[in-house]
């Protein structure tokens, strides 16, 4: 007989937890967890914990978060203790719907940026398209080596209170949080082993590996010869830690932009024997800042000239740019007709209902009951601006109805999911059940791969359903289960990641100072009457970053 | 007419730069209005080009010299053939409800996100309003010239247009940015148009004019009848008259930013100092009966 739990675990009604059903018995595939579990003193998880901090501050594994005083602090990242399981039929379906909706995502993404199909065949309105933030003008009609766009998507699934699962958003610019799957996975099997006795759990930790070889199968290079990097903006930015993580991993360069260089239509990389050619860059920045020629021009950051390199096809960027066109919120609700338009299939995995506000009459719907709804600001990621209706005060909905109102277009509102529960470590080493949903990862190179689990994100105060990381969430490692009469082919050895590489006889950068923008010219043209004009007035060029 | 335009910009650094990567949008369009004989783009210190056809249409030849150097010439000539348009359909209001209005306005009825606050221009809108699309055309770029004053120093390349309501002054750029937004108001079509502009002398005897680049806008003017397509019409609201043949187009957009003549960036400490001059000559004679 396990020991029981100190307080016994409960999962309020009305919400669907994973580990326990209604009944208050642990579901089949959590008994042997909750059993191991329960044999713990709340003291002894309460130490362990404090252990797990200071090997993840000590491994430099933190996250940057606002706290209440508006200060950035660096924190460990906080990885519950109770691992969460995903039975291996349940995976099965969730990575088939997973599969099947980025292989439409990418369809999409290949033709609103070429035939437009979509648009008219009247599935997709064309103004609704060309009006997102991220659609990419300067890549219109360039297909990317390998015809692959999102490389790497991280879609975020969640469970409502009948145990469903549903897609929540899509991800495919540069969803971040694998590198915390790996090390939450790591953390486990040294802190608390005998927990995983009686489970077979797939692994994950291959991940890089298989990044690498997608990357190497669309790179415009002989498979073992292409050079591949990790493009960083630099220490500062609040997932650095991911991006080193993951170069280290995958056995290739971590690069930032001065480290980059584009001469004719082919871009380099400095190294100290000179230039050397690169195939892909698995790059970790928005589009606006890759290329100041072809996006923002205020932006001096960036690898000048690298657009003409990916219009040229001498080098796969990763992900390829213009994806951010198709997981913009306000294109979100239309995925299932491309599903069903360009694979022919019905979708697997559902969205959450979902109103788009340029419609009167879903506008005046979602007004009169926005206490009830969630709204999203479309071009945003990472849970900024969400207003969650129940949990809202009455001057947040205000705010949110006026912002709504001034730009309808600009948000889209969704039914509240009420999100599943898993039992979670408190300070004091007591259970509770506290909210989460799930990023899986999947990598599409040759073929799409998904990697089993994923990142799970936990709302970091009982009943919250803000779940997201930048905004004080934690992390479980998530278990998926080997199907006993599983099919799995074994994953491919680690194979030899160092490359031959191409020595370029080209001149060494002198300058490792940073870009400065030309003057431009103020078109100035005088009346057509009027004496000619003097040359026009410099401007000055931005000062130098 | 007959154009030859020789458009030099010269970057004098005061040290040396390098990796100097620029492109340039300068090429005269071919459209059915004007069409481009030759174009040639020479550049010193000398390096290969690549050209390539940008979302908009426009000509883009980009160019890199990755060598350390003090000065850049980019040398631009070329030879152009205009007309003057068709008289403009004058269309209801009504017709800008027309699906064969909506398809061809496209994404140049949307905001572009460099408007000013509506209160800004609120007054403008509402005394542009005219009796048709037409007369609004004609009355925003008659209403601009007037209220507006020409003047080079009052802006810079980057000001929005919030900056040119302030100082009710600015050049070609800024009246451009603000009739897109005034017509765009009125619910019809427009785009901000990048050229070259053929000026004649005060004393009206010489061919050969030095000028600078200019920039118009186009208005979408729904067709006559059901079946008429809808046209783009030039509009120069910095000089009050609609656009014909002295007017060269290279590009169009949504605004400046989208058909800027040079964008170029660099390497090294050294700053710049650009002159740029556009030299414009008739070829054909002006007694010429078509002039």
């Amino acid at each position: 007989m396990p020991t029981a739990p100190a307080t016994p675990y409960r999962s309020p009604d009305g919400i669907y937890d994973e580990a326990v059903g209604p009944s208050g018995a642990p579901r089949e595939h959590a008994e042997s967890l909750m059993s191991a579990v329960g044999a713990l003193a709340p003291e002894q998880l309460a130490a362990l914990g404090k252990r797990r901090d200071r090997s993840f501050l000590q491994a430099g594994i933190t996250f940057d978060t606002i706290g209440p005083d508006g200060q950035a602090v660096d924190r460990p990242f906080p990885l519950d203790l109770i691992p969460r399981i995903i039975p291996a039929e349940e995976w099965s379906t969730i990575k088939r719907g997973l599969a099947q909706r980025l292989r439409a995502l990418n369809q999409f993404i290949d033709d609103v940026y070429h035939g437009r199909e979509i648009v008219r065949e009247g599935l997709i309105p064309w103004r609704l398209v060309v009006s997102r933030t991220h659609f990419a003008r300067p890549v219109v009609g360039v297909r990317p080596p390998g015809g692959v766009y999102a490389h790497v998507a991280g879609l975020d699934l969640v469970r409502d209170g009948d145990g469903s699962w549903r897609v929540l958003e899509d991800n495919v610019r540069t969803p971040s949080g694998i590198s915390y799957v790996l090390a939450n996975r790591q953390a486990m099997t040294r802190l608390a082993p005998r927990l995983f006795s009686g489970y077979r759990v797939r692994p994950v930790d291959h991940y890089p590996q298989v990044l690498v070889e997608a990357l190497r199968a669309v790179a415009p290079a002989d498979d073992d010869e292409a050079t591949v990097v990790v493009w960083t903006p630099g220490p500062l930015n609040p997932a650095y830690f991911e991006h080193a993580f993951l170069a280290h991993q995958m056995g290739v360069e971590l690069v930032q932009a001065s480290d980059l260089v584009v001469r004719g239509d082919v871009c380099y990389m400095r190294t100290t024997r000179g230039l050397e050619r690169v195939h892909a860059i698995y790059r970790r920045l928005d589009d606006d800042f890759c290329d100041p020629l072809d996006f923002r021009s205020d932006s001096v950051i960036g690898v000048p000239g690298l657009v003409r390199a990916y219009r040229a096809g001498t080098v796969a960027i990763a992900n390829a740019f213009g994806t951010g066109v198709a997981d913009d919120k306000a294109v979100y609700p239309y995925v299932p007709d491309m599903i069903r338009f360009y694979l022919g299939e019905e979708p697997i995995l559902q969205n959450v209902p979902t109103y788009r506000l340029e419609d009167p009459d879903m506008l005046a719907d979602v007004l009169g009951r926005l206490d009830e709804l969630v709204v999203k600001p479309t071009g945003e990621s990472g849970g900024k601006g969400v207003v969650i209706g129940p949990h809202a005060t009455a001057a947040e909905l205000a705010e949110a109805r006026r912002a709504v109102l001034a730009n309808p277009g600009g948000y889209i509102a969704q039914e509240v999911v009420r999100l599943s529960t898993v039992p979670t470590v408190e300070a004091d080493g007591r259970l509770s059940p506290r909210h989460v949903d799930l990023r899986p990862f999947a990598v599409f190179g040759e073929s799409i791969r998904v990697i089993p689990g994923g990142l799970t994100r936990v709302a970091m105060e009982p009943g919250s359903m803000v779940v997201n990381s930048s905004r004080g969430g934690g992390s479980k490692d998530t278990w998926v289960l080997e199907d006993d009469r599983s099919d799995r082919t074994p994953e491919p050895e680690h194979a030899a990641v160092q490359g031959e590489r191409l020595l370029a006889a080209l001149p060494e950068v002198r300058w490792g100072g940073s870009w400065v923008g030309q003057s431009q010219q103020q078109q100035q043209a005088v009346a057509a009457a009027d004496p000619p004009t003097p040359t026009p007035t410099p401007t000055d060029p931005p000062e130098p970053r | 007419m007959h154009f030859g335009i020789e458009y030099v910009t010269q970057y004098r650094y005061d040290g040396e730069v390098v990796d100097n990567l620029n492109a340039i949008r300068a090429r005269p369009a071919t459209t059915s209005l004007q069409r481009c004989d030759e174009f040639h783009v020479r550049t010193d210190p000398e390096t290969r080009l690549h050209r390539y056809v940008d979302y908009f249409g426009a000509e883009v030849v980009e160019f890199g010299i990755d060598r350390p150097h003090d000065h850049l010439t980019i040398d631009v000539r070329a030879r152009v053939t205009t007309s003057d348009p068709d008289p403009p359909p004058e269309a209801p209001w009504s017709a800008l409800r027309s699906p064969a209005y909506d398809i061809a306005a496209g994404e140049f009825v949307l905001p572009t996100g460099q408007e000013p606050p509506p209160e800004r221009t609120a007054d403008l809108v509402e005394v542009t309003r005219a009796t048709s699309p037409l007369a609004t055309v004609r009355l925003t770029t008659e209403l601009l010239r007037d209220r507006f004053v020409y003047d080079p120093t009052a802006t810079f390349v980057g000001s929005t247009i919030e900056e040119f309501l302030d100082s009710g002054a600015g050049v070609c750029q800024d009246f451009a940015h603000l009739a897109v937004v005034l017509l765009r108001a009125h619910g019809i079509a427009a785009r901000y148009v990048s050229g070259y502009l053929w000026a004649r002398s005060p004393d009206g005897g010489d061919d050969s004019m030095e000028v600078a680049t200019h920039a118009w806008v186009e208005a979408l003017l729904p067709g006559l009848g059901a079946r008429d397509e809808p046209v783009w019409v030039g509009s120069d609201p910095t000089n009050g008259v609609l656009a014909g043949a002295t007017h060269v187009k290279i590009g169009h957009g949504r605004s400046y930013r989208d058909v800027p003549p040079i964008r170029g960036v660099y390497r090294g400490q050294a700053k710049a100092e650009p002159e740029a001059r556009v030299t414009m000559t008739r070829l054909d004679p002006q007694t010429s009966p078509r002039a």
